[in-house]
């Protein structure tokens, strides 16, 4: 017993005040990885993807497959989860009809021509030459909006190609040239380039820009597929194209380009 | 851009130094704020499986907006031009005209996209408009529409004006298809608005004429008595082409398109044939016989300051220079006994031979310069299989493939400006004066003629 109170007694001599700040170098490092942990997931994630609290998914081909949600299926409950979106203001109420009282159905009936609305000719504005921002909507920035794509939805032979945007005003108002994009790239790339064995199943992204004269530049791979012929075939796609045809609007964008080799 | 990552990525993992850890602190917090901030809007993902379908592109019939009895053979001719345009450009899978909606849609007030993105037009895009002619004027008003975006549905709208003619509203049909080629063909220009300049035989005489380049609009060019050969130069100005004298053999005949007659090009005495220019139109190269033997010589457009690039024992003939540098010449050459298809530099230099045999004539450069489409019997003399067909090799690696099967003789291939087409002459049982021009596609597909028989030796304008 003696033996442990010496040692006891002795260990404050020993360490004094540089335990208490080792202590509170510990107390500092924690903080810090926790301050870490705050910012860094939520950044690090959506880098270079189309994160859906990023930029709203404009655009896609696929008909028959919808766009994956990047949000944590949380629904149903939204009290329960965790990002919660404001609700969105109830609707103005429109300026309806009060339902009539069962005593004016005969007058009702007198005043009976009034036309339903009509519904077909609706003039569509005429768009504005220069990409105007999107007026904002109550719907929440999340993968929803892949149910109102404008694009014109298409399944390309015996695959599929998506297009996302994070810019909503171009991949809006000039859907068709992403198309454009998609399908020359598409046209391309020929698959018989890759090894199929080696390839199958396996995806390859290339990111390049566009300029305003609408040549393919930049061109780099994003995200290696592990089998090198399959990257080099992809790259080979990009290069092949000569132009896309001038950029409708703006001075450039860029592009992500995912080649999926599945052969049947 | 790539901001994003880019600029995140090296901050972040560059070792931290130990002397001012504060600072490097600061700076990786701030990269972790900044780099959002950073990532630039235009960004877009893409992705493909194999293969891609085309664009599926309705035109509507145009709506005649006048009374003018001069309308209706214009709309006739419009709308037959334009669905035959945008059809011939192998870019686009056409609405079949019997699955459009019938309405004709004048503007863009009056279309109603569901009608024909639903079934059974399917289609992605529409063409549509009016057309009107009033006191001698003809206004065509085109609209292209994204039929599947009908929140902002127009790509463009275009108004033309003309004199009012059939021909006229063929051509406005040109220009507008070639709008919607620009526009959608994804880098590819339009081939509407070119010509065809081709040999038209009338009993014993040979002139060049010209035509629109789906036949249509044929017109006599030259009257020479015989000429042969045309070579139409890089800014449309003028035609070389082979003339027969009277007492002086083959010569080099120079026409002008803005004077409308034959202009000087100095000839030597002896034979001169085959014309080709070259692409910056300041060098004409051809064959020539004034040392003995055909040779090939490169003069300027006037004839003059000739100098000569081949020196072989047997006739060289038929440049063709590579329309995307300006500095390789392709030719035909038997120096070894049949003619064969050679290429080398525009001074002479580095010779190669393609053909490795057979009877080859007629090159033809394409104009990305990684083609040669050329004529050739690979299987020549009395009793050999097949016959004269068309080919097109690649340069790089020699590899060739047969454009026409079993359609009978035929030579005289010429690329488009686009270079996904190609026009060339056929004679289906190989009488000469039975010989048709018939265009296809590159890869073969689409083969269609032009005219009828007694044409020959096409040649497509550069643009």
């Amino acid at each position: 017993m003696s033996v442990f109170a010496t040692l006891d007694e002795q260990s404050p001599d020993r360490f004094g005040s540089g335990f208490v700040r080792a202590i509170a170098l510990h107390i500092l490092v924690a903080a810090f990885l926790a301050a870490l942990a705050i910012y860094v997931p939520g950044h690090v994630e959506h880098w270079g993807e189309s994160a859906s609290t990023v930029g709203a998914i404009q655009a896609s081909m696929v008909s028959a497959i919808p766009l994956p949600s990047k949000v944590e299926p949380v629904e149903k409950s939204v009290l329960a989860s965790e990002n919660v979106t404001p609700a969105p203001k109830p609707p103005p109420k429109e300026a309806t009809q009060t339902p009539p009282k069962p005593t004016d159905i005969l007058i009702k009936e007198k005043t009976a021509p009034k036309t339903p609305p009509k519904v077909a000719p609706v003039e569509q504005p005429t768009p504005p030459k220069h990409p105007q921002p999107t007026p904002p909507t109550t719907k929440a920035a999340s993968g929803d909006a892949a149910t109102q794509l404008p694009q014109a939805i298409n399944q390309v032979k015996n695959g599929t190609a998506m297009a996302t945007v994070q810019d909503r005003t171009f991949g809006n108002r000039y859907a068709y040239y992403l198309k454009i994009v998609s399908n020359t790239v598409a046209q391309n790339w020929y698959t018989n380039e890759a090894d199929p064995s080696a390839s199958q199943g396996k995806r390859v992204t290339i990111l390049f820009d566009i300029n305003r004269d609408g040549d393919p530049e930049n061109i780099r791979i994003e995200t290696k597929s592990g089998s090198p012929s399959l990257d080099a075939s992809a790259l080979h796609a990009l290069q092949r194209v000569e132009g896309f045809g001038p950029l409708p609007a703006g001075d450039h964008i860029t592009v992500e380009y995912t080649f999926d080799y599945k052969q049947p | 851009m790539q901001t994003g990552p880019r600029l995140g990525g090296p901050l972040s993992s560059r070792p931290l130094s130990s002397t001012t850890p504060l600072y490097a602190v600061a700076l990786l917090i701030a990269a972790l704020f900044i780099a959002p901030a950073l990532r630039a809007q235009d960004w877009f993902h893409l992705e493909t499986s194999t293969g891609a379908g085309k664009l599926r592109l309705a035109v509507a019939s145009f709506k005649s907006s006048s009374a003018d009895p001069a309308t209706l053979p214009a709309k006739a001719a419009f709308d037959e031009t334009l669905y035959n345009d945008l059809s011939n450009a192998g870019l686009f899978d056409l609405v079949s005209k019997d699955m459009t909606p019938q309405s004709a849609p004048g503007g863009q007030s009056e279309i109603q996209l569901s009608q024909w993105s639903a079934a059974p037009a399917n289609a992605a895009m529409v063409a549509f408009g009016n057309l009107a002619v009033n006191g001698g004027r003809i206004t065509v008003n085109g609209f292209l529409d994204d039929a599947k975006n009908p929140q902002y549905p127009q790509i463009f709208a275009r108004q033309y004006a003309d004199t009012a003619s059939e021909n006229n509203a063929r051509q406005i049909a040109h220009k507008f298809a070639d709008e919607i080629i620009a526009r959608l063909g994804g880098g590819i220009t339009g081939i509407a608005e070119t010509k065809i300049y081709f040999v038209k035989q009338t009993g014993s005489s040979k002139e060049i004429w010209g035509m629109d380049y789906d036949g249509a609009n044929q017109h006599q060019i030259t009257h020479t008595g015989y000429a042969i050969s045309p070579r139409i130069s890089p800014d449309n100005s003028r035609i070389a082409f082979s003339t027969l004298g009277k007492n002086s053999g083959f010569q080099i005949g120079m026409y002008s398109l803005l004077l409308n007659r034959t202009v000087n090009f100095a000839n030597t005495g002896s034979t001169n044939v085959s014309p080709a220019w070259a692409p910056n139109g300041q060098q004409l190269a051809f064959s020539s016989s004034r040392t003995g033997d055909p040779e090939i010589w490169i003069a300027d457009p006037q004839g003059t300051s000739a100098h000569r690039v081949t020196d072989f024992k047997g006739p060289d003939v038929s440049p063709t220079w590579n329309p995307k540098t300006g500095a390789q010449i392709a030719w035909i050459s038997g120096r070894t006994g049949l003619p064969q298809l050679y290429i080398m530099e525009a001074d002479g230099s580095g010779v190669q031979r393609l053909t490795d045999g057979g009877y080859a004539t007629s090159p033809s450069w394409s104009p990305n310069g990684q083609f040669l489409a050329f004529a050739w019997d690979r299987k020549y003399g009395p009793g050999a299989p097949g016959g004269q067909d068309i080919y097109v090799m690649e340069i790089a690696t020699k590899k060739w493939i047969q454009l026409t099967h079993d359609g009978g003789r035929c030579d005289f291939p010429a690329w488009s400006p686009d270079g996904r087409h190609l026009v060339y002459a056929n004679s289906s049982d190989g009488r000469a004066d039975h010989t048709r021009i018939m265009t296809m596609l590159a890869d073969g597909t689409q083969k269609r003629a032009l005219t009828g028989p007694g044409s020959d030796m096409p040649n497509w304008s550069w643009r």
